[in-house]
């Protein structure tokens, strides 16, 4: 709402000093979103239609400087000096979405405004039309009241009609646009027509022009929820509207009308040719509110010592314009129909803390008075998994939940299951993202397009599908394992990506065990595995397809690993991980076995097939690890050679070297005749 | 007298001359020029000495003498100390660079929310988490924003094309949240008082991409809610909060505002670090900087929980409360040292990989 204070201090003598009542009225809740020279553009919350007028900020402002307040001229309906018989137009209301409608039939000479009044007008950012027009929009400015001006003699009958839109009805409006009416939508119109979008627009028919004598001024009130769903239906959003459907003033109608006619008496425009048609078929009462001392103490964190005054409560209210009664301690309060955003006694608390100066309030301290709660696990889990993350050295990465279509696409199996937005910003970020990778991988190719060619990212986060919204915890690698002089550059492979899901599974105390990934199409074939843990699939790892790697920018060539972990999942099989064993103080025994087998014999299988040898109760522990993959000389065609190193240990004793020697030829007794391996 | 001073000035040529020496080579080079037999030039001093008085020549001769022993002794220790420090097998040039080891670091605004919540959980606050697709009901209808409430124009949302199933078999979720505000709701659905949470976490709105503003940002929100808690303790509290983020203390003001779940309402400033207060392009000239709204909850939120639990756990009348809504990236930009909130989203490693990060 753009406020020169000239124009302010009509109503209030606040200093000649747009920057001085900006700061002020910012301590009350009226920030200003600019200042310039000497017009302020105040932001008005949503609950203060009251503010987008003059006037309302006028008030603020007198309580806010503590100066009385002016009234407009002429002060109420009192200064109506309408002829008491002479042309009117009979208003029928007929429906729910209009609580009062008033009109007044005058007569006009239309020309262009005043300089000073279309001055004014254009400093508060409305374009002048003509002094009828402008007229109506000086009112609205001042008083908060949208009006109308019809040309009298377009009207059929004439009549007014507050009513539903009738099936197929149509309406030009003022912007020339023909509009569509849906059925129920609220319309003024006359005996034949629609001539009005009630409190959105008036029509083109009826049009205010230079030809027009007579008009009939509409000043009425509409149901906030009635306009602003219509005004949302059409599209259209007026300064009318803007009004109505935060809450006009019910109480302003003929108020208006009364300004409206004074101004145009004023400006030598003309003058009322018949009484006011006042509709208001169910009077509103004013709201009374009790606000009790002790309530207002507490609310605001007031002590004794600090209490306002009641003087100070009295005067804030009072020149709020509420009607205020000491009743004790306490206060009746009656709202004023334009405080439409005040039903409750908290309401009033805040009107009079906002005057007396959040600032004044003292800062306390909330007693605790229950025991601090036991940590919520999911938050310092997410915690603990990117401290280890990073540790391992991936840089953490925040990319955008809504993705574009393409890049979504390849990484799910049925593109229409993607969770779409309904009214996206823009294509870009249209799809909620199925995984966190195609981010990544977009984070990637921006580094990778500036000259950063070691890339490691990881990031988590919510994950979404038709089913549902997951938590991941995804990571893409690129470029060489290291960059140091001293080392030959070795690019990163898919076994780095795999050690990542490694360690967090360790972290979760969850072995990770692989599975085949054929259904994973948006990898490299052969190079790609889902990750199963506690027998759910909860993941998967592998070399991005090289034509998705492709798609995003990067050439085919370049590998790009990466891994995702369902952290639901995983936490569903998730051990507690602080639990611990104490090694043994017994010495181990460490023996190192080499098979030979086919190519085509999982390594992983052998591993458990070592560790799952019959043994007797007092049979040495075995833990077993891979050491060394080798094919080439020495090594048949189509075979490969593993080696394993064992360790074996008894909890109570030293093992002896028969003990030793049994459980080892057990192990290669069941790896030889299980897999057809030979030792080496 | 002459040979004296020649005597001298040769000490201090030698002084001089052997502190270059690196080689055996080069103390070869330098006995040879000062005490050679042949061309050494203490003996062409004590040639010339010849026609000199018996006096001069016993005065000279003990300061050649003097000389000699100094250089021999000097050259000796030099040779010593070469012959140790001749190189070594597999000696290092050290000044290579390390091998630093490979780290990666937490994004900043993931510091920066780590941080929000280590103050608040020391304050006795418990973190909860929620579903980032939301429904109607949770974020808006039960924070007292009804269906055409005018405040839903505060906060552009964006809407899921089709439902999804909600969380734990609640209702489906129908639009990506707009504020974290949502969990106050979900969490006194299912907890009595006294609350203390705060609840962080991703929201959308339907915003342009610049330097000032993303589709997509992080809130941490924050609701106490107990008999006697005041207006008075919100400032505490978030004061409180203010300074142990930045770590020394920081002016603050608060500024009546409007959330239709709270009332009263404000919003905190902070003074701006850029200029002090004094103000800046930073903080448009107020000396201000906004960073988050809060305000006392609207009675008509504890009567929303209520009617969901079927009675009254929260009282109007017994039970006040406070809540909060922290933008991170807003913080965060001034924690930092930031002016563009575009950086935290572009994922660029030439930012996120700093020694200061």
């Amino acid at each position: 709402m753009k406020l020169p204070i000239s124009w302010l201090r009509e109503f209030v003598d606040v200093p000649d000093d747009a920057l001085a009542v900006s700061t002020r009225l910012a301590g009350c809740g009226f920030a200003a979103e600019s200042v310039d020279g000497d017009v302020i553009d105040f932001e008005v919350t949503a609950n203060r239609p009251d503010c987008l007028s003059v006037l309302g900020l006028a008030r603020e402002a007198a309580t806010a400087f503590s100066l009385p307040l002016r009234a407009p001229s002429p002060a109420g309906d009192a200064g109506l000096n309408t002829p008491s018989s002479g042309p009117t137009v009979p208003v029928v209301i007929d429906t729910p979405a209009c609580g009062r409608y008033a009109m007044v039939v005058a007569d006009v000479r239309v020309a262009a405004s005043p300089a000073w009044l279309a001055d004014r007008l254009i400093a508060a950012g409305v374009r002048p039309i003509n002094n009828i027009v402008d007229v109506t929009n000086y009112v609205m400015l001042e008083l908060g009241q949208p009006m109308h001006a019809f040309d009298y003699a377009k009207l059929t009958g004439p009549e007014i009609h507050v009513r539903a839109a009738r099936a197929g009805e149509q309406l030009t409006t003022l912007d020339g646009e023909t509009r569509k009416l849906a059925a129920g939508m609220p319309v003024i119109a006359d005996r034949d027509r629609a001539v009005a979008l009630a409190g959105v627009m008036g029509g083109r028919a009826t049009e205010v022009s230079n030809a027009t004598t007579r008009i009939a001024i509409e000043s009425a009130w509409f149901d906030p929820k009635a306009v602003r769903l219509m005004a949302r239906k059409v599209g259209l959003n007026t300064e009318a509207s803007a009004r109505f459907e935060r809450g006009a003033d019910i109480d302003n109608p003929v108020r208006a009308i009364a300004r409206a006619l004074a101004l145009i008496g004023s400006i030598d425009a003309g003058r009322a040719a018949g009484p006011v048609v006042d509709v208001y078929p169910a009077p509103v009462h004013a709201p009374v509110i009790d606000l009790r001392r002790e309530y207002l103490n507490r609310l605001l964190g007031l002590r004794d010592a600090h209490a306002i005054p009641a003087a100070d409560v009295v005067r804030v209210l009072t020149s709020l314009g509420f009607g205020v009664e000491s009743a004790g301690a306490d206060w009746r309060v009656t709202v004023p129909a334009f405080r439409v955003d005040v039903t409750r006694e908290a309401d009033l608390v805040e009107e009079v803390g906002r005057h007396w100066g959040f600032d004044r309030i003292p800062a306390t301290f909330p007693a605790l008075r229950t025991a601090p709660p036991i940590r919520s696990f999911g938050v310092t889990e997410d915690h603990r998994l990117a401290r280890l993350m990073s540790g391992a050295g991936l840089q953490e990465a925040a990319t955008f939940t809504f993705i574009e279509h393409a890049m979504a696409a390849p990484f799910v199996a049925d593109a229409s299951r993607l969770v779409t937005i309904a009214n996206p910003l823009s294509e870009k970020f249209v799809v909620l993202r199925p995984s966190l990778i195609p981010g990544l991988l977009d984070a990637l190719v921006y580094n990778r397009h500036r000259q950063q060619e070691d890339v490691r990212l990881f990031e988590s986060g919510a994950v979404f599908s038709a089913e549902c919204e997951r938590r991941a915890i995804g990571w893409v690698l690129s470029g060489s394992r290291t960059d140091h002089w001293s080392e030959r550059r070795e690019g990163v492979d898919f076994f780095d990506a795999k050690g990542i899901a490694e360690l967090v599974g360790r972290a979760m105390g969850r072995a990770i065990d692989v599975q085949p990934g054929d259904d994973l199409t948006f990898c490299a074939p052969g190079r790609r595995a889902r990750l199963v843990s506690g027998g759910t699939a909860c993941g998967w790892i592998g070399q991005v397809a090289p034509t998705v790697v492709a798609a995003r920018g990067l050439k085919a060539s370049d590998a790009v690993y990466a891994g995702e972990i369902d952290l639901r999942e995983i936490e569903k099989s998730r051990k507690d991980w602080r639990g611990t064993t104490t090694p043994p103080r017994h010495p181990a025994v460490v023996r190192d076995l080499s098979f030979v087998v086919n190519q085509a014999t999982a390594a992983a299988d052998i591993l458990r097939a070592i560790q799952r040898v019959p043994r007797t109760q007092t049979s040495p522990a075995v833990t077993v690890r891979i050491f060394d993959h080798y094919e080439g000389k020495g090594i048949p065609d189509h075979h490969v050679s593993l080696s394993f190193r064992l360790m074996l240990q008894a909890e109570d004793r030293t093992l002896t070297d028969t003990e030793v020697q049994d459980a080892v030829d057990a192990i290669v007794r069941a790896i030889t005749a299980g897999f057809g391996a030979t030792l080496r | 007298m002459a040979s004296v001073q020649r005597i001298l000035d040769l000490r201090s040529e030698f002084d001089v001359a052997v502190q270059a020496a690196r080689t055996s080579a080069d103390v070869k080079a330098i006995r040879d020029a000062f005490i050679g037999r042949k061309s050494g030039r203490l003996n062409a001093i004590l040639k010339d000495l010849s026609s000199a008085s018996i006096e001069d020549k016993q005065s000279v001769g003990r300061l050649a003498n003097d000389l000699k022993q100094h250089i021999e002794s000097r050259l000796g220790a030099l040779e010593a100390q070469l012959a140790t420090a001749a190189p070594i097998a597999g000696a290092l040039d050290v000044t290579l660079p390390g091998r630093l080891p490979r780290a990666g670091r937490r994004h900043p605004l993931t510091q920066v929310r780590e941080r929000i919540e280590s103050i608040f959980t020391s304050m006795g606050y418990e973190i909860i988490t929620g579903p980032e697709l939301e429904d109607d009901w949770h974020n808006f209808e039960a924070l007292n924003m009804p269906g055409e409430h005018p405040a839903r124009d505060m906060q552009d949302t964006l809407y899921l094309s089709a439902p999804i199933p909600g969380e734990d078999g609640g209702p489906a979720a129908t639009l990506l949240r707009t504020h974290t505000s949502g969990m106050q709701i979900r969490h006194m659905e299912s907890h009595d008082p006294p609350v203390r949470i705060i609840a962080p976490g991703r929201v959308y709105r339907r915003d342009d991409f610049d330097a000032t503003h993303t589709p997509m940002f992080t809130q941490v929100e924050g609701l106490v809610v107990d008999e006697g808690i005041s207006l008075g303790d919100l400032k505490g509290t978030l004061n409180t909060f203010a300074e142990q983020l930045f770590d020394r203390p920081v002016q603050t003001r608060f500024r009546p505002s409007f959330f239709p779940y709270t009332e009263p309402s404000a919003e905190m400033d902070v003074a701006c670090g850029n200029c002090e207060g004094a103000g800046c392009a930073l903080c448009k000239l107020t000396g201000w900087i906004e960073v988050l709204g809060c305000g006392m909850v609207h009675p008509a939120v504890f009567e929303a929980v209520n009617k969901a639990r079927g009675k009254t756990v929260f009282d109007p009348d017994r039970h006040t409360g406070f809540a909060f809504g922290i933008g991170i990236e807003r913080l965060a930009l001034r924690f930092w040292g930031i002016d563009d909130i575009r950086m935290f989203y572009e994922n660029d490693l030439r930012f996120l990989d700093q020694g200061g990060l």
